[in-house]
């Protein structure tokens, strides 16, 4: 019986707003703007923030890069002391270079990690062979897809092909000029996508041996680190920053991505707080709304007293034409929040320094609609709930003889 | 007379004062009042006599300042808002003289709008708005119809339609012919005439002697108290006055 008391409710509700259709249409545009930047803000920066964390991840929660500052040089007694920490599971030096590489008639700017294989496939675990298989001779190399492919798709190195890259010349510690150096394609990656810090895409991994007498490198360029649990990660940070203080960067990729998470919440934060001052221009919006409705109906509010609806009822009906309202506003916001999100995101987030480009899908969730929805609810209720309380408060005799 | 027919509402010794501000205004004089089953009375008197208050007492719409009222032998001063309009959706029906109709329901929801708290079915309220309609003397074809598409006398009948609708015991009507012209108010008057056959009580306020001598008896008042209660002078109504239209 109350289910048939509420449905009926709904519909003289819906018909009191049709009554006053262009002041209920104009409230309506008012509730939608603040569900539209919520849902168009939210989902794009979401997006980006989840695509960049999740990137970065990747590269292992347990890992942890090592490199020397200016003026030292990583030695074998580093490598044992880091060995012989507990917490590690596994510690190998890499060297690392930029080199261009020679494709037909163009040069691509590529980078040059020589590393344990074992341990690059152990630390990015989405790393897969999509043709060949991890090389055993000095002179083979496992190449990025975008090293192999044009952006056009066209293979343009096969397994065995022999690639020259322009590396440094290195004399000393001193950069002299470049050279070419010869390696063999043994295989060849999946497409990794939109890479941080590290773009296997467009990276050529050599054996340390080999790397280290093919970029004629004599010390190396860092050391990688797995340590045995993630939850060791920070630990191990601090003992090698307390240990080495300024001689030595050390990265941990879970603190890069914890970093990031924290600028992303505080830019959805930052979203948020904006939105809101859209969400209580429209409970402003209501309650004018409301407050003019309830004014005008007052002699009607009355009969209906008199006729039997109690003061909770009277109130029951004028909050459900505010909240009608709110979910008419906030479905139409949503939706179109969610077409503004998907222009908003073929612009593309550019990478400064990474010359990347993210071009990625808004994030729209069930729960970010359903907040957003509860949110234009609770702007319904916020806005209706004076004007409903005025109304069943008015006395039936008070009310009848309103001109 | 009416001394064997059980008492519905009885006022006694209710005073209704009024106060804006530092203004006091004494609408209602210590009246004594009761209202019989199938009882039929006018209540006469000039503008700002207490009519209208006395009405709304009647009609559990205002609470004395003084007295009390007994609405079926229940003290109504203990009983909440709640149960009060719970009363006045029973067992009271209203009809006022701007007919009070919402232009934008149709005739039928304005009709069935008592109904509605009740959480009666759609098909239930729909033959009862139909029965309730055909009693008045109305259309089913005006059902369909908005208020303000119909003349003022068949607004009133649509008014009475939708106090009757529920089966009150008491029909409650503040200057019902005050916005009508004579023929129609002749029929809103053959009306109430025919449902207090019926068994309901009418008790309608009224400046109109010729109204008032329709009713079965009539009490007069003047700044707020009863000054005379008669019995009704058929030979002096609007139906022995105005002819059928």
């Amino acid at each position: 019986m109350a289910l048939r008391i509420f449905l009926d409710f709904i519909r003289l509700a819906l018909k009191a707003l049709s009554e006053r259709r262009t002041r209920a249409v104009l409230t309506i545009i008012g509730i939608s703007i603040g569900p539209l930047v919520l849902v168009m803000m939210s989902s794009v920066v979401r997006s980006y923030s989840d695509y960049i964390v999740e990137r970065i991840t990747s590269l292992g929660q347990n890992a942890i890069a090592i490199f020397p500052r200016e003026n030292y040089r990583l030695s074998e007694d580093d490598l044992s002391f880091i060995r012989s920490m507990p917490e590690i599971m596994r510690a190998e030096p890499f060297y690392s270079t930029q080199a261009l590489l020679k494709r037909g008639s163009e040069e691509i700017r590529v980078s040059v990690f020589a590393i344990d294989y074992n341990l690059l496939f152990e630390a990015i675990g989405s790393l897969k062979i999509m043709d060949g298989a991890v090389p055993s001779d000095p002179l083979g190399s496992i190449v990025g897809k975008k090293v192999a492919f044009r952006g056009s798709g066209e293979q343009h190195f096969a397994l065995g092909d022999v690639i020259s890259l322009m590396v440094p010349k290195i004399e000393g510690d001193k950069v002299v000029g470049r050279r070419n150096v010869n390696v063999r394609v043994g295989a060849i990656l999946e497409e990794y996508g939109g890479a941080l810090i590290v773009d296997p895409d467009l990276t050529v991994f050599l054996n340390p041996e080999a790397g280290k007498k093919l970029l004629g490198m004599k010390s190396w360029s860092g050391i990688f680190v797995l340590t045995r649990d993630p939850s060791l990660v920070k630990g191990v940070v601090s003992s090698l920053r307390e240990k080495y203080e300024d001689r030595l960067q050390v990265i941990a990729f879970s603190a890069i991505a914890e970093a990031i998470s924290s600028v992303t919440r505080a830019i959805d934060f930052i979203n948020f707080s904006t939105s809101l001052s859209a969400f209580a221009v429209a409970v402003a919006g209501v309650a004018a709304t409301m407050i003019t409705s309830v004014m005008e109906r007052i002699r009607e509010i009355g009969v209906m007293k008199a006729i039997g609806y109690t003061s909770s009822q009277i109130l029951l009906l004028i909050l459900l034409e505010s909240i009608i309202m709110s979910l008419i506003g906030g479905s139409i916001g949503i939706s179109l929040g969610i077409v503004g999100a998907h222009f908003l995101s073929l612009r593309g987030l550019v990478i400064g320094g990474l010359e990347l480009t993210l071009m990625l899908s808004p994030k729209i969730t069930i729960d970010l609609i359903a907040r957003t929805l509860l949110l234009t609810m609770a702007v319904g209720l916020a806005g209706g709930i004076l004007p409903a309380y005025r109304a069943s408060k008015v006395p039936p005799a008070v009310a009848l003889r309103y001109e | 007379m009416t001394n064997s027919r059980r008492v519905l509402v009885e006022l006694a010794g209710v005073t209704k004062e009024y106060k804006v501000g530092e203004i006091s205004t004494i609408a209602l004089k210590n009246i004594s009042f009761m209202i019989y089953e199938r009882d039929l009375v006018a209540i006469m008197g000039p503008s700002g006599s207490g009519k209208t208050t006395l009405l709304n007492m009647l009609g559990l719409l205002d609470r004395p300042t003084q007295g009390k009222i007994f609405f079926e032998g229940r003290d109504v001063s203990k009983l909440s808002d709640k149960e009060l309009a719970y009363l006045r959706n029973m067992k009271l029906g209203f009809v006022f003289q701007t007919f009070n109709l919402v232009n934008r329901l149709s005739v039928l929801e304005n009709i069935e709008m008592p109904l509605i708290p009740r959480g009666i079915p759609r098909s239930v309220r729909f033959e009862m708005v139909k029965e309730a309609i055909l009693k008045v003397g109305g259309e089913i074809e005006w059902l369909k119809k908005k208020p303000n598409q119909l003349s003022g006398g068949q607004q009133q009948r649509v008014a009475i339609a939708r106090a009757i609708v529920g089966k009150p015991s008491i029909i409650l009507a503040d200057e019902p012919t005050g916005n009508l012209d004579r023929a129609s108010a002749r029929i809103v008057i053959e009306t109430f005439l025919n449902l207090n056959k019926e068994g309901h009580s009418i008790i309608v306020v009224t400046h109109d002697p010729e109204v008032a001598n329709c009713m079965e008896r009539i009490y007069v008042i003047r700044d707020g108290m009863i000054i005379g209660q008669y019995n009704a002078n058929p030979g002096d109504s609007l139906l022995s006055k105005v002819p059928r239209a």
